[in-house]
């Protein structure tokens, strides 16, 4: 079981939290104009690596904050965890 | 190639078996090949297979990172079943199931297919009607379905919880009759076997470095053992698609996740369907073995670490107590994890690609398994005759641009939920 | 009460406490402390079972969980009995009955034992061969036979009457195994002030040091871990356990253990769980796990009496046990010497077979000492007798080991071997440790660490007393000074212990010329020297399919005592080294776990927690019949006298269209949302405009994920100008609320809104029919309830005879309703109310089935047609996708899937016979003859009896629904064998134009 920490709450384990993807997929702004492709990699298409992955996690059965964790998709070693308007 | 057979075993048993030959070669690469495959899963063996046995193209080469059958056909939890709801998967999963029904023959090796019959059990009326739906749909399109009363259920499966203490009762289910199991080494070992017999190469320990590609068309795949030309490449390599399409500057609406399955310790046979938990996501069947067979959700975070943590099996091995509570004085033997390509709407993908002479293979999620000949066979007529058959050409890459989604479970993008 | 084979005053065992079992129906004795295997032996019993494939006879080869032969079935009381338990695992227990398994008639007699006559016809992977002719064969004849051989013990059918606990425990220092490394480790690290755990697996702690003869300090090594142990258990920051076993690695340093609480209790108390599964987070793990014997390997080395001489050393050291009187000790190491030493010590000659040339240890000059027959150069070539071993055919090697120089027989009762050790690095490896080869023991030891984890002791490879105590309070203060910043060390104290030299690599003996007798590598699997060759020379070459081919390593005991000597054969057949072939994964569970401790408290009702509403001891008087919903128990009718299902949601839906009805909505999904920029973001997760809804509006919106497929859908209310209360399918509530702060936290951080669920803080109750109105003005008759002051899309606070009350005028059911919420605490009291001031007007409660009733044939959708595949024109809820604003999930719309006009559109469904229900999962056709694959047009989402027509009414989504109004079709559910001709007609079927709601 993972070990998270929460950038709020401190280091949980996993059951507390809830996954959310791919956090280096940016939702394109509202109203603007973008093709169809930027969309579709927007709403599908994924880098999926090997390795180093920025990730989405949403602390649920916590402060029911959402915030980016750096994660190795091999070993599941986490490097860092932030706030959503950290880097 | 030696034929397998009663009479050959009793032959070879009185040379104390020292005489059978290699069911495979392990040769050196060529310098070129007409069509390279890349994984010897599987699927790559089984397109090898069909690309020799129907289109005559022998001049292939499977190229294996590690050791043939290593990834998801050997670990998988070794279910066949045709039970979907959406033509493009029920029609073609169904040509699987006739592949099957013929291929221990066919492959003169024993892959030990058994219609035992897949029960789907449900919890609820409205559960019922779902999957009455989806069995209705397997009916109208010539798939064998029947709906399983309660009673009927406590009759074939009477150590499940049929109690007043179980907290989602069983109302019914819905039944495949031809559903069932196959041995999966010996799929993968049998397609490997005939393929190697018509002149398919097998390399082993052979990783796949990169591709040249020259005016959009595939020109040769770099590997640890070499530079290989070939104007035609497939790849097989579910669970390590996108690292491959990276490659290829590919990005694919696919993400790689762990899923993992767990064994008891054999006990006497007592469960001789397949069965499956409608209050939650649990599978069970139980080997020739005795091993009890089970497996669940995924991990749930993206990754390519064969290996999960227990919570998950706690989770899983939970709706196996709560379908059969007789579970929980079993042992758990053996635990392991597999990498699913999940795709973004839980279907295949089975496509030529914008590189001329780049054809894909991937998007199998769960279900790769049951899928071996038909995505071989597919596989192989696409590849051969550079456009897709009718049974995946529903399949495609860009589905997901035009909205031809094919979603059997309506949770959208969200892969990790499963 | 006679134990011919137990020794006087020796061991560990309590002998003022006899003990009867029974055994293959025969009763024994034997004494506390005591397991399964030791008192059995101590009867003389060392068949204990049969093989799995051709089950030859079977005796203990080891004394631990290394054990693969003696798995027993144990019958209890109650459901209580269990299969594939190890008997040197099990500890006596009054009253304790075991079987063999896998045999019929009897252990000793067993028609299964035909199949070693075959076994030459049995290679490995046999059955991939034959079996194939005729088709069909295999799974109606070949497989239930082969089924009916399959297995070991017998499952039971029962539920478990026994319970698990689970525990969450943090520490600094975890330790898994108590051997002098594991103690030693503890010792310092937990003087160093760290909080440390200290597993064992066995009942009894200090490992190797319970039959080791060394000395700790002044005393036997069996003191000094006493009292060592008994120092550890009184310091505060120290937990230590025995009989708790740590079975897996995972990840971040989360280790878990299971531990064994009752079976060993002769009178468990009431409420003692029957394991306890713990979840450790370890900051730092030391695994001392030890190291396991391998078995030496000869013809017909599997016979019962054959067993490695560690085990026949602790059964002798720990239970006074003797295995056997005629022992033959057979080595290719110093370490068995100890065994030999140890039988001659009690009386017996042993006589020693040693692979080497010759050994100067001082070991060995103790055994020569001590007149024991030694023989260099020598093994055991064969072996005979049935049941158990009683004559062991020996020679002596020629100089390349390749055959004998000479062949004699000797009577023996016992063969107590030794192939060297091999450490037990699972833990390691599981933790993602990549193992190195150790060419001077043989065999793989850690290497370099990925997780806090420090392999010390046998299991590092490490074989000397010495460099255990030394390692273990070396390691155990620098991890803790790591951990506690604190400096307080602790030396180790001195030992005293034999000196052993070099193994001979040699383990696999050549067979008497000319036979073919097979030489097992793993035990309980039956895989021979032969069946590893003959994989190798078909091609499977790598470790993993000889492994999957040979099924070698994948018995129940997971390869402990076979895998290495597997490797290594397959690694002399390809002549290449042991790490250029590797070895196949270790992965959890170390050994095998109980499912019932895994899965913890979570079984039958507690399966998954049971959500209910205020009001729900009020259903459960009237005769509710619940329905789950999610996790939600719900209301589905209200039974009268015999009703039906049907004729209960007949009654209780007329009783709404005539009269009025009330019904529990508070599983409904609320959520709170406040903040200067509520009304904006509502607008971008709707799809309808938001920015102009009035204080005291409530307003129907959709929602759709980013793929353009319809997400859930409610209504939601303005409260004051920033404050709105949205509502949700009971279904999506916790999806909803997530999605919500997703986009309010990741994508637009800029919006001044907070979002709270508040569903478990309302009790909500919907008053539905003509006569809700006259209700309401009873239940607030201080409220102007009339059409112009409380219209529909109303929304009034106010009194609800002292309970602050929301009032919303809204209808799922297309009558004029309402809906009130108050405080959950208050629920009963208003639900008492409405039913009291409610009964002039013929008030009913209604349940799931009749709210069903009510909006299919009103063309609501619900959950059946928003199936997470619809895009809001399927709904026919295009009117509400804004054109003048973006929200969540449009700009997929432009798809061309999406904008096909022949998609589908929900439409309703009549039987032309007015009286045919059709049932939920039909689908719609064209021709009910057509042959298979059958087009389909659409399928029906939802059925009801319509109770304004008295006839049956359906939702269907259909392709190109819309123009099909009028068409003839049929509804075919293939699998209830109905085709019903059946018309197409709106979906809005009662009060298309909803008058009613508005009146």
């Amino acid at each position: 079981m993972l070990e998270i920490k929460c950038p709020y709450c401190g280091k949980r384990s996993q059951n507390e939290f809830s996954y959310g993807g791919d956090a280096s997929v940016k939702r394109p702004a509202l109203e603007k104009e973008i093709s169809d492709k930027e969309w579709d990699d927007f709403v599908y298409f994924r880098k999926n690596p090997r390795g180093k992955h920025l990730e989405l996690w949403h602390h649920v059965s916590g402060c029911r904050q959402w915030f980016k964790v750096s994660r190795d998709t091999t070993t599941h070693e986490i490097y860092k965890t932030s706030k959503i308007n950290e880097e | 190639m030696q034929k397998y057979s009663i009479f050959s075993l009793i032959k070879n048993a009185f040379t104390n078996h020292e005489n059978w030959e290699v069911a495979w070669k392990d040769p050196e690469p060529k310098k070129e090949y007409d069509v390279v495959i890349v994984g010897g899963g599987g699927h790559g063996l089984a397109t090898a297979y069909y690309l020799a046995k129907e289109h005559k193209i022998t001049n292939v080469a499977i190229l294996e990172k590690g050791w043939i059958g290593g990834g998801n056909v050997g670990r998988n939890t070794t279910i066949l079943r045709s039970n979907y709801m959406w033509d493009a998967n029920g029609l073609f999963y169904e040509y699987g199931m006739k592949l099957w029904e013929n291929l221990s023959q066919e492959l003169n090796y024993n892959v030990m297919y058994s219609p035992r019959g897949i029960i789907n059990l449900a919890h609820s009326d409205a559960q019922l009607n779902t999957y009455s739906r989806r069995g209705n749909s397997m009916r109208l399109n010539g798939i064998d379905a029947m709906m399983l009363g309660r009673d009927e259920l406590k009759k074939m499966i009477p150590f499940a919880d049929f109690s007043s203490s179980a907290r989602f009762p069983i109302f019914g289910g819905l039944m495949q009759p031809r559903g069932g199991t196959a041995r999966h080494d010996a799929v993968a070992w049998g397609y490997a076997r005939q393929a190697d017999s018509m002149g398919v190469d097998i390399i082993q320990h052979c990783e796949v470095t990169g591709f040249e590609v020259q005016n959009g068309k595939i020109k040769s795949v770099q590997t640890s053992r070499g530079n290989i030309q070939t104007k035609k490449v497939g790849l097989c390599v579910a669970g390590s698609t996108s690292l491959l399409a990276e490659k290829l500057n590919m990005k694919l609406p696919i993400e790689s996740h762990v899923l993992q399955a767990c064994v008891s310790e054999p006990v006497k046979p007592f469960l001789d369907h397949v069965v499956t938990f409608g209050a939650g996501h649990f599978y069970c069947s139980q080997s020739d073995k005795g091993e009890m067979v089970m497996g669940g959700d995924l991990d749930g975070y993206n990754s390519y670490a064969q290996r999960g943590n227990l919570p998950t099996l706690q989770h899983v091995l939970s709706e196996g107590v709560a379908m059969f509570p007789n579970l929980s004085r079993l042992k758990m033997l053996r635990t392991w994890g597999g990498i699913m390509d999940m795709s973004m709407d839980g279907s295949p993908i089975i496509d030529k690609t914008h590189i001329e002479g780049l054809y894909l293979n991937c998007g199998w999620c769960y279900g790769g398994f049951k899928a071996t000949p038909v995505s071989g066979w597919t596989f192989a007529y696409t590849i051969a005759q550079d456009q897709p058959h009718d049974l995946n050409s529903k399949f495609k890459l860009n589905r997901f641009s035009s909205g031809h989604l094919i979603d059997e479970k309506g949770v959208g993008t969200k892969t990790w939920i499963g | 009460m006679m134990q011919k084979y137990r020794l006087d005053k020796k061991g560990y065992i309590n002998r003022k406490k006899i003990i009867s079992f029974k055994f293959n129906g025969k009763k024994y004795f034997g004494y506390e402390g005591d397991t399964l295997a030791s008192a059995l032996l101590a009867n003389g019993i060392h068949l204990v079972g049969r093989s799995f494939k051709y089950h030859r006879p079977r005796g203990f080869i080891g004394a631990g969980v290394d054990e693969p032969n003696a798995k027993v079935q144990l019958y209890n009381k109650e459901a209580k009995n269990e299969p594939n338990v190890l008997a040197t695992e099990v500890e006596l227990v009054e009253g304790l009955t075991a079987k063999s398994q896998n045999c019929w008639p009897s252990v000793s007699f067993d028609f299964g034992a035909i199949n070693n006559l075959f076994s030459k016809f049995f290679p490995a992977g046999f059955y991939y061969k034959t079996f194939m002719w005729p088709k069909n064969f295999w799974y109606r004849i070949y497989e239930p036979i082969i089924r009916k051989a399959a297995g070991l013990g017998v499952a039971p059918l029962k539920p478990d009457p026994d319970r698990y606990e689970h525990k969450f425990e943090y520490c600094d220092v975890l330790v898994a195994g108590s051997g002098p490394a594991g103690i030693s480790t503890a010792l310092a690290a937990a003087k160093n002030g760290a909080k440390v755990i200290l597993a064992e697996e066995k009942p009894r702690f200090g490992g190797s040091l319970l039959s080791d003869e060394v000395t700790i300090g002044n005393k036997n090594g069996k003191d000094w871990a006493d009292e060592s142990i008994s120092q550890l258990k009184s310091m505060p920051n120290v937990i230590v356990k025995n009989r708790s076993q740590v079975f897996g690695y995972y990840d971040h340093n989360m280790m878990v253990m299971i531990e064994k609480t009752k079976d060993h209790l002769e009178n468990p108390t009431k409420f003692i769980p029957r394991q306890r599964l713990w979840y450790i987070r370890a900051k730092e793990v030391v695994i001392s796990t030890g190291s396991i014997e391998r078995p030496l390997v000869f013809a017909n080395n599997d016979r019962p009496g054959i067993m490695l001489a560690s085990a026949a050393k602790e059964y002798m050291k720990v239970y006074g046990v003797l295995v056997g009187k005629k022992p033959i000790i057979f080595t290719n190491n110093d370490s068995a010497y100890d065994c030999a030493i140890e039988f001659k010590k009690n009386g017996i000659d042993p006589l020693v077979l040693d692979i080497r040339k010759n050994s100067d240890s001082s070991i060995v000059k103790e055994a020569k000492n001590l007149n024991i027959k030694i023989k260099f150069s020598h093994g055991v070539a064969n072996s005979k007798g049935h049941l158990r071993v009683n004559l062991a055919t020996i020679g002596k090697l020629n100089n390349s080991k390749s055959s004998y120089e000479n062949l004699e027989n000797v009577s023996c009762d016992c063969i107590c071997v030794s192939g060297n050790w091999t450490p037990t690095v699972h833990l390691s490896s599981q933790s993602g440790n990549k193992l190195k080869f150790n060419d001077k023991i043989d065999a793989f030891i850690p290497n370099q660490s990925r997780q806090n984890e420090t392999t010390i002791g046998s299991a590092s490879g490490a074989f000397t007393l010495k460099k255990s105590l030394e390692d273990g309070f070396s390691k155990g203060y620098e991890i803790s000074k790591k951990i506690t910043g604190k400096d307080t060390k602790s030396s180790p104290p001195t030992s005293n212990e034999r000196s052993s030299e070099e193994h001979d690599k040699f383990w696999c003996m050549p067979l008497p010329k000319g036979k073919h007798y097979k030489r097992f590598v793993d035990f309980q699997n039956d895989v021979a020297v032969s069946d590893i060759e003959l994989a190798v020379r078909e091609g499977f070459r790598s470790i993993e399919h000889v492994k999957r081919y040979t099924t070698l390593g994948m018995a129940t005991d997971q390869g402990k005592t076979s895998n290495l000597n597997g490797l290594q054969l397959v690694s002399n057949v390809e002549k290449k080294i042991v790490p250029e072939v590797g070895h196949t994964t270790f992965r959890p569970p170390y050994n095998p776990v109980t499912i019932g401790a895994i899965v913890g408290r979570e079984v039958g009702k507690n399966y998954r927690p049971t959500r209910k509403s205020p009001m729900h001891s009020w259903h459960e008087k009237n005769n509710a019949v619940f329905v789950d919903a999610g996790l939600w128990l719900r209301p589905r009718y209200y039974k009268q006298s015999n009703e039906t299902l049907s004729d209960a949601a007949i009654r209780e839906a007329t009783n709404v269209r005539n009269n009025v009805g009330v019904c529990d909505v508070t599983s409904l999904g609320k959520i709170d949302i406040k903040g200067a920029d509520s009304a904006e973001f509502l607008n971008r997760v709707y799809t309808n405009a938001w920015m102009k809804l009035p204080v005291g509006k409530s307003r129907y919106g959709v929602m759709l994920r980013e793929d353009g497929i319809v997400f859930d859908d409610g209504t939601t209310t303005r409260i004051s100008e920033n404050h709105f209360h949205m509502t949700t399918t009971t279904a999506q509530a916790v999806n909803i609320l997530a999605h919500l702060e997703y986009y309010l936290q990741v994508v637009w951080p800029e919006l001044d809104v907070n979002v709270l669920s508040t569903t478990e803080q309302w009790a909500g109750a919907a008053i539905a029919g003509p006569n809700s109105r006259d209700l309401m003005g009873k239940l607030f008759p201080s409220l102007d309830v009339s059409n112009e002051a409380l219209p529909f899309m109303g929304f009034k606070e106010e009194d609800l005879f002292g309970v602050p009350a929301r009032i919303f005028r809204i209808s799922f059911s297309g009558e004029l309703a309402y809906e009130i919420n108050v405080e959950s605490g208050y629920g009963i009291f208003m639900w008492e109310k409405i039913m009291e001031l409610g009964k002039e007007m013929n008030i009913e409660p209604y349940g799931t089935e009749a709210l069903s009733t009510l909006r299919i044939e009103m063309g609501h959708v619900a959950g059946s047609e928003i199936d997470g595949r619809v895009i809001s024109s399927d709904l026919s809820l295009e009117g509400m996708l804004s054109k003048k604003k973006d929200f969540i999930g449009k700009r997929s719309l432009n798809r061309e899937a999406f904008l096909d006009p022949d998609r589908e559109k929900i439409v309703g469904v009549i039987p032309l016979d007015r009286k045919t229900m059709i049932p939920e999962g039909s689908h719609l056709v064209k021709d009910n003859k057509s042959s298979l694959p059958n087009p389909k047009l659409g399928h029906i989402s939802a059925s009801c009896w319509s109770v304004e027509y008295n006839n049956p009414f359906s939702l269907a989504i259909l392709k190109e629904g819309k123009k099909r109004i009028g068409e003839k079709l049929y509804a075919l559910s293939p699998l209830k064998n109905k085709s019903i001709p059946v018309e197409i007609v709106s979906s809005h079927y009662v009060d298309p134009k909803g008058e009613r709601v508005r009146s």
